[in-house]
């Protein structure tokens, strides 16, 4: 199979509220990622440093599936020790310890018969991905809103104004081992990956998302658009999105193409 | 008074790496890591020095072990692969196992005891008392003394099943009838340091200076345990942005020396429960107490892990709810030490069952863990009658224990089961079918999947 190629756009802003922006994104095919750190004075802003930091180092490295979450995982774990001795730091500083934490949406090329996407997240921020079936969500928030949904206690009207909507039960942070959960696509069951914060997807609505990646045939105008939409609806948190496209697959991807021809075959009476 | 930094160990092949308050647990056949281990954990090093130079050859190197920081009454633990702790404390009775998790770290105050379980350990003969050292253990009991006098005055039957008691109750049973034995002579060559024949008794009446509960989710680091924390800034990176000095508003918190704590904590004698005499044979072991003069303190914010100052996200607990896992989705899969099943596929390629084996035109796997990473097998479908994730194959459980079950992940056009001696059956969207050997399975588009014994 031929390499494919990855297109990608990536924006973020502080907001509209926020006085720093506590977001951090990487883009180094064949790894993206964004990570929304929390915890005051910096402390945020080191935690998704350190998650894309250590999550940049894998690019490159061709993993297969099985290495690849392996790869991952050490990373966030190398992520959690540096958190533990910035803690650590900060706590002998004689300052107030700092609650760092950070989430993190993951996605990373890994080859095996073919490649594939192997997706990671951990916390609220989302991994979705456009097909031509419409805009799917591939991660599960490691919310509480998302657990109240997941046991049928809230609707999801009752989740987009729910008061612990920004309370996230997993996160990168000093004090426990990373929980990512991870997912394995086919590329051509994602063409376009949508990495992006809850600065994003907590502004605007899956319709708009859906309507600007369709929209937007670039991935630089889509992600630039995407975080723009979330600053006009508000703007309320720092916001940030990555678009990922996977180009020059169908062409290496015989069966579609040869299913639409039969397909057309069959229709035009050409074949039984 | 009890100390949770007593240890007392059985013999057997694992290997224990005994600090002053610090233990590292390790498989018998990490000898050379145990070693190399042994000069930091003896030198008192901190909790997260002793990590760090655990995962020095990355995680994957190092699938088991336990390292336990201990004394007073609180202990750190952490646990990773197969290993297990029991512990004792003022929450009751919690096991800290890792499960499928990289590892788990809990944080324990009012600790009574700790009881590592150790697989395979070949654990033989009584726990005895043991203090700084390298040497085969089969199990490791902490603040046994106090586990030997709460079995003295509990009823059996209410911990007859625990591995706590068993094992409390065997060290009990060791310190009531037999001099205690020495541990078996260490077997290695390794520079070892026997344990001190005859440590001095700590002074019974001290208080313990270590009263003040730790949150299990407080992110920053005990100080009790690692000695007043010191900024490291090769670890934080030169790159990284200077944190900024607290504002004035901020709530004190967790560094601040302060009073509560001092005064300690004299154990509540439960009413009704017969006056045990200190057991003479457990001669606690006197080491310098690195964290005696800096007692936590410090109310912590209370929300979740900690309030977020200036954004919105903030951390906090999982909802309570059954361990249900994604609704519509199957339970997360296991993966079985031998595989229960073989798959031969008519496209020619064979796979064992020995976890979830995910079948399709163009499958997907769905929210793994690290340690149950689906087995994704791809099978052509020119006339895409097969669904993109068609079938799930994966070890049973329960009655189903010991063989593989086939589930039809909703697909388009269904799948057909042939058993041996049975009808053939249309598989139901979501429901599990055992395999029995010489089954078919027929997902269409000519794709058929042979089960066979692995």
């Amino acid at each position: 199979m031929a390499a494919v190629d990855l297109h990608h756009g990536a924006a973020t802003d502080v907001g509209h509220v926020r006085e720093a922006n506590e977001d951090a994104f990487l883009v180094a095919p064949d790894v993206f990622a964004v990570a929304d750190g929390m915890g005051g004075h910096a402390g945020g802003e080191v935690a998704s440093a350190y998650a894309v930091q250590e999550l940049g180092r894998l690019t490159g490295r061709r993993l297969g599936s099985r290495a690849g979450v392996e790869a991952v995982l050490e990373s966030l774990v190398r992520c959690q020790v540096r958190l533990r001795a910035y803690a650590e730091g900060q706590a002998g500083s004689g300052g107030p310890a700092p609650h760092s934490g950070t989430t993190a949406a993951v996605a990373m090329l890994v080859h095996d018969e073919d490649p594939r996407w192997l997706l990671a997240n951990v916390g609220d921020s989302r991994i979705y991905r456009l097909t031509d079936a419409g805009l799917d969500q591939v991660s599960t928030d490691h919310s509480v809103v998302q657990e109240l949904l997941d046991a049928g206690r809230i609707t999801a009207e009752e989740a987009a104004e729910h008061p612990e909507r920004h309370v996230i039960t997993r996160a990168l942070s000093a004090a426990e081992a990373p929980e990512p959960d991870f997912f394995s696509l086919p590329l051509a069951a994602a063409e376009r990956l949508l990495l992006c914060t809850d600065g994003v997807s907590g502004m605007i609505d899956d319709a708009t998302i859906e309507a600007l990646l369709t929209r937007h045939e670039d991935p630089r105008d889509a992600a630039e658009q995407l975080v723009a939409a979330a600053l006009a609806a508000g703007g309320r948190d720092n916001a940030t999105a990555v678009v990922v496209d996977v180009v020059g697959l169908a062409k290496e991807h015989a069966y579609d193409a040869q299913q639409q021809k039969l397909s057309l075959e069959t229709k035009l009476g050409a074949l039984p | 008074m009890n100390d949770v930094k007593n240890r007392s160990s059985s013999t057997g092949t694992w290997l224990a790496v005994l600090g002053p308050e610090l233990t590292v647990l390790l498989p018998g056949r990490e000898k050379a890591r145990a070693a190399a281990l042994w000069a930091t954990v003896d030198d008192g090093a901190r909790f997260e020095v002793v990590l760090d130079q655990l995962l020095a050859d990355g995680l994957q190197a190092v699938p088991d072990f336990v390292l336990v920081a201990a004394a007073g009454r609180s202990a750190r633990v952490l646990v990773r692969g197969s290993a297990a702790l029991s512990v004792r404390s003022e929450d009751g009775a919690n096991e800290v196992v890792a499960g499928d998790r990289v590892w788990t770290e809990r944080t324990f105050s009012g600790v009574e005891s700790l009881v590592a379980t150790l697989p395979d350990a070949g654990e033989r003969g009584l726990p005895a008392p043991v203090g700084p050292g390298l040497l085969r253990v089969g199990s490791l009991v902490w603040g046994a003394d106090d586990v030997a006098a709460d079995v003295a005055a509990d009823s059996a039957a209410d911990v007859a099943a625990d591995s706590t008691a068993d094992s409390a109750a065997d060290a009990a049973a060791g310190e009531a009838a037999v001099p205690v034995s020495e541990p078996e002579p260490e077997p290695e060559p390794e520079p070892v340091v026997e344990p001190e024949p005859e440590p001095e008794p700590e002074p019974v009446v001290e208080p313990d200076p270590e009263p003040e509960p730790f949150d299990d989710h407080e992110p920053t680091l005990d100080p009790t345990l690692d000695g007043p924390a010191q900024p490291d800034p090769e670890r934080a990176g030169p790159d990284l942005p200077t944190p900024h000095q607290p504002a004035p508003d901020q709530p004190a918190s967790a560094g601040a020396p302060g009073a509560p704590g001092v005064a300690g904590v004299v154990p509540t004698p439960v009413p009704g429960m017969p006056t045990v005499p200190p057991l003479p044979t457990v001669p606690p072991v006197s080491v310098p107490r690195v964290g005696d003069q800096a007692p936590p303190t410090g109310a912590q914010p209370a929300v979740g892990r900690g309030p977020e100052h200036d954004g919105l996200t903030q951390l906090g607990q999982p909802v309570e709810q059954p361990p249900s896992g994604i609704p519509g989705q199957p339970q997360a899969p296991k993966v079985t030490a031998r595989p229960v099943a073989r798959l031969v596929f008519s496209h020619g390629t064979t796979t064992d069952v020995d976890r979830a084996v995910l079948i399709g035109r163009a499958p997907e796997a769905r929210r793994f863990a690290p340690g149950d990473q689906p087995q994704l097998v791809t099978v052509p479908s020119p006339h895409q009658e097969v669904s993109s994730t068609h079938l799930e194959i994966r070890p049973g459980s329960g009655v189903d224990h010991g063989t593989a079950v086939a589930t039809d992940l909703g697909s388009t056009n269904g799948t057909l089961l042939v058993q041996p001696g049975l009808p053939p059956e249309d598989l139901q969207p979501g429901i599990a079918v055992q395999l029995i050997p010489g089954a078919i399975i027929d997902l269409g588009d000519g794709v058929t999947i042979q089960v066979t014994q692995p």
